[in-house]
Order: C-alpha cells, then structure tokens, then sequence
C-alpha cells in the first residue's frame, strides 16, 4: 500500500541515518584516536630517531640538583592514555596492559559504591570524558596524555608545559602549604621539593571532576597524588604516581612509566586549541548514535 | 565643581605618577637571575582599561591607523563587540592582549627561553632566545615568538597568527600578517614598562605603538591559578 511503502520509505530513511550517525561517530572516535597516537608515534620516533642522543650521567644544576629540563615524551605507560587498568579492545579503544604497578592485581581498588559509578560510566556516559570536551587532563593523567611536554626549571620553581590541552603546571619549590581545600583547579595544586635526586610533587586541591583515562575511571575533589621523577641518566626520567582518596579507594594505588626526552633538532610544543566546552562527542553520539547506548544530556 | 577639581588632581597625579615611571625606566637596574639575566620574574597584572580599547594607549595618542577598509570593519566588530568578541567564546586572547586582559600572568626566565603563563583559560607563550626561527607562516592563536635580551629588556618578536584575535573588547582587530614587537622592563621593583608595536600592513597604513605600566602582585604566597573559561 501507498501509504505503508511511504512509511517504509521513511523508516528506512531514518535508519540510514541512524547508520550514518552511528558510523560518523565511530569515524570521529578513530579520527581522534589516530591523532593521538600518530603524534605518540612522531614522539617515539623523535626519541630514537635521527634526534637521538646516547645517555650519560645526570645533569646536575648549579646548585646540585638534577637538571632534567628538556622536552618529554608522553609515555605509553600500557596504554595508559585509554585505560589505566589491562582492558580488552571496545569501540575505537585497543586492548590495554594497564599501568597499575600496585596493587599487584593491576587494578584500581574502588569501594562497592565507586566501582558502582564506574560501571555506569563506562555504560553510559563515556562521551563525558572531560578531555573531550577540551578541559584539562588534570594529575596525573596530564602527563600520560599522548602530546610532547617540556620541563623547566626557572628560580625557585618547576614548571610543566604541554601540548595537550595547552595546560602548564606552576611548581613553587619553596615550601608554601597548599591552597584551602576549597579552591579546586583542574590541574590542582602542586606543591614540589626535591628528596635527594627525586623531584617529588604533592597535588591537592583538583576538581574531582577529571578522568584517569577515556575509561570512565574518575576521581573526586579529595584525590591526593603524590608523584616522583627520578632521573635515571641524562634521557629517562623514572615517573611514579600514588593516589589516595578515601572517598572511593580502599587504599592507596600506584601507577608507574619510564618516560624518555624527545632530543629531536628544534623540536618545540607547538599550540593545541582545543576549545574548552567543545561538544562534538556528545553531538555525534546523540541518542540512538552513542556507541556507548548512552543518552546525551542537555547542558 | 568640587567633584569635578578632585577628578583633575587625581588625574594630574596619575600623569605625573606614569611619566616618573617611565623616566625612571631608564635608570632602574634590575636584579640579575641565578643564570645571571635581568629578572623580570614575577606575577603581574595590568590594572587599566587597556582592554576595553588600546587606542587609549597610543604612544602619541590620536587614532589607530586603519586602512579605509579596515576602519569599515572595526565599525562593524564594534557594533557586534558584545557576541563578536572571541573571548566571549572562550577562545586564547591572542598577542598582545593576553598581556592586559584582567587577570595575572607569571613570567619565567632561563638560559634559552622566557615563558609567560596566563591566568586566562591557562594559556602559555614560550618565548625561544635560543636562535630558532618563529615558525612564520603557520596559525596561532598566540603566534609564535622569539626573544632576545636588549640591555635589561625583554624583546619578543611574534608572528604566525590567525586573524581571529582581537586587541581589545571594542572589536580593535588584525589580520593573519600581524607581527607584534614587545618590550617589556622594569620601570621599578614592582613595575613593568610595557610596550607593544603592531605591524599589519594588511590592515594599518603604518605601525603603531602601545605602552603602559603593569603591576607586580606582592601579596604573601600569590599563586597564578586557573580561569578555566568555559568550566569555572
């Protein structure tokens, strides 16, 4: 019948725009995938490429201290990036190792309630990831995000910079007590001192509202990382980070990476304008579009 | 009329207080670094209204030199200003008006580079002093820049933008030939001299020069934090 064939018409319509949706979303997931781990890919090779440069002792400052400025490597830290914990390839996600070093089991120990709200998460709402939407990585993702970073060491500070996101961290070397528990930043505050040759940097004050990873593993405003660079020779700096929060954590875990200097001739961080707020992901994953079987909320 | 003589005073004493700023520039010595540079370290902050129009500061006063073309559009981002102006959209703020937007940036000094970090939208200028070329021709929203030391001031030459910066809130705009010359110093301990000279031949018949003082933030353990501009 006329009037059927025409709903059918329309049905069809709809589904292959439904499919189109679908796949532009898959599409737009691998696009971005691709583009980080192309520029992983150019940092690895500039490691080890024609910019390589052999190993020797540690730098030392003036002042004693290691000197371990220079640009950096993201390191792939078992796909970190993706999954801070071993995981199984899903929807433009490959399968990761996991960069847990503690516990031994490699995986992060939640409370019953928090791995509740985990696995909703990953239901549900991965296109909520703060990266996507252009926010800062936050600690200690910033610094596994698969972008070049630079460290430098001017007067009395340490400072980070880095591609992604185009977010910097401020490190004050001073001693100065961290800001009050309620002003809350997306990178928190970093607090740094050097114990022996370890730069040690306590991290406070983040917003609870950043990921671990594009794995819906998420964190709160009492999350308390404590990191520590241990330069290992003049190209490697040894990277360990402990997160405590008692919120959601039945004790402390911890993940680790040896993360390497990019010594490739005039190689600089170039500009990342991701635009904070950007909603592409939640457009493209739109109702029956979400790979994820999520709705999109309305901001 | 009282009112009205206050205002003056207070007026003629800002003047008097800008050009015995700008005279003692010349004689200032700052501290050297560890590395042994002038120390220009420091949080600051420019209090004016620089960013609600540039014109205002004009070295020589007068108006911006826009082309008959160029001054159409200014007219039309003005009318506009209020939805056109890229911060209202949370975009980086460009060179050089991340430098007197209403909000503190820190500026980091070594052997090699200088560094700028902005409290807006957490925005950086890495400043190369170590020969490496701007990367010309490419499109940056904060351009790309190299330094070198001209006595005791920092001279920044930037270039590589994309025309989708404005200089100020009232639509004051330039294209993607902008190239901007900074010289920044300290007129004191606890003031920068800060000058800009804009070159676009694109939009202006000549270059121009701004100039202004800025303020070093002295209060106890002062932090730069975060203007997450779309997500505060």
């Amino acid at each position: 019948m006329p009037s059927d064939s025409a709903g059918m018409k329309t049905r069809q319509r709809r589904e292959s725009r439904k499919d189109q949706r679908f796949l532009a979303s898959i599409l737009f997931v691998m696009t971005l995938l691709s583009g980080f781990s192309m520029v992983a890919l150019h940092a690895q090779q500039g490691a080890r490429g024609e910019g390589a440069v052999p190993a020797g002792p540690v730098k030392r400052r003036p002042d004693g201290k290691p000197d371990i400025s220079g640009y950096y490597n993201s390191p792939n830290a078992g796909g970190a990036a993706f999954n801070v914990e071993p995981g199984p390839a899903a929807v433009g996600q490959p399968a990761t190792q996991g960069a847990i070093t503690d516990p031994p089991d490699k995986l992060i120990p939640y409370t019953a309630a928090a791995k509740a709200k985990r696995e909703e998460l990953v239901a549900h709402h991965l296109y909520d990831d703060p990266e996507a939407h252009c926010l800062p990585s936050g600690i200690p993702r910033q610094t596994y995000a698969p972008f070049g970073w630079q460290i430098l060491q001017p007067d009395g500070y340490v400072v980070m910079i880095y591609e992604a996101f185009h977010a910097y961290r401020i490190l004050p070397l001073d001693g100065r007590p961290h800001l009050p528990a309620n002003v809350r930043l997306w990178e928190g505050d970093g607090r740094a001192h050097w114990d022996g040759d370890t730069l040690v940097i306590d991290t406070t004050n983040q917003t609870g509202k950043q990921w671990f990873d594009m794995a819906g593993n998420f964190s709160t405003p009492t999350l308390h990382v404590v990191e520590k660079f241990t330069p290992i020779d003049s190209n490697t700096l040894n990277w360990e980070a402990t997160m405590d929060d008692p919120a959601i954590y039945t004790r402390p875990w911890t993940i680790s990476a040896r993360i390497t200097k990019n010594n490739t001739p005039n190689y600089q961080i170039l500009e990342f304008a991701c635009h904070e707020g950007e909603q592409d992901l939640i457009h493209y994953t739109q109702e029956e579009g979400n790979p994820t079987g999520g709705k999109a909320k309305k901001k | 009329m009282k009112r009205m003589i206050s205002f003056l005073v207070a007026i003629s004493l800002t003047l008097g207080f800008t050009s015995a700023i700008f005279k003692s520039a010349q004689t200032y010595k700052p501290p050297r670094t560890s590395e042994g540079l002038p120390d220009l370290q420091g949080i600051w902050e420019a209090h004016n209204m620089a960013d609600a129009d540039i014109q205002k500061f004009l070295v020589g006063g007068g108006t911006l030199p826009y082309t008959p073309e160029a001054a159409k559009k200014k007219a039309e981002n003005a009318r506009q200003a209020k939805k056109a102006d890229p911060l209202a959209q949370c975009f980086m703020a460009g060179v050089p008006r991340t430098m007197y937007l209403h909000f503190p940036f820190q500026i980091f000094e070594g052997t090699g580079y200088a560094l700028i970090t902005s409290e807006y939208a957490h925005t950086f200028r890495y400043i190369k002093m170590d020969g490496r070329p701007i990367l010309d021709g490419s499109e940056f929203w904060m351009g790309d820049s190299r330094g070198h030391w001209d006595g005791d001031t920092l001279v920044i030459e930037t270039s590589g933008f994309t025309d989708r910066t404005w200089f100020d809130s009232s639509g004051n705009f330039h294209s993607g030939s902008l190239h901007v010359t900074e010289r920044i110093s300290r007129a004191a301990a606890d003031v920068l001299t800060y000058e800009a000279t804009i070159e676009d031949p694109k939009t202006f018949s000549k270059p121009f020069t701004i100039r202004m003082t800025m303020n070093r933030h002295t209060e106890k353990n002062f932090q730069i934090r975060e203007h997450e501009c779309y997500a505060f």
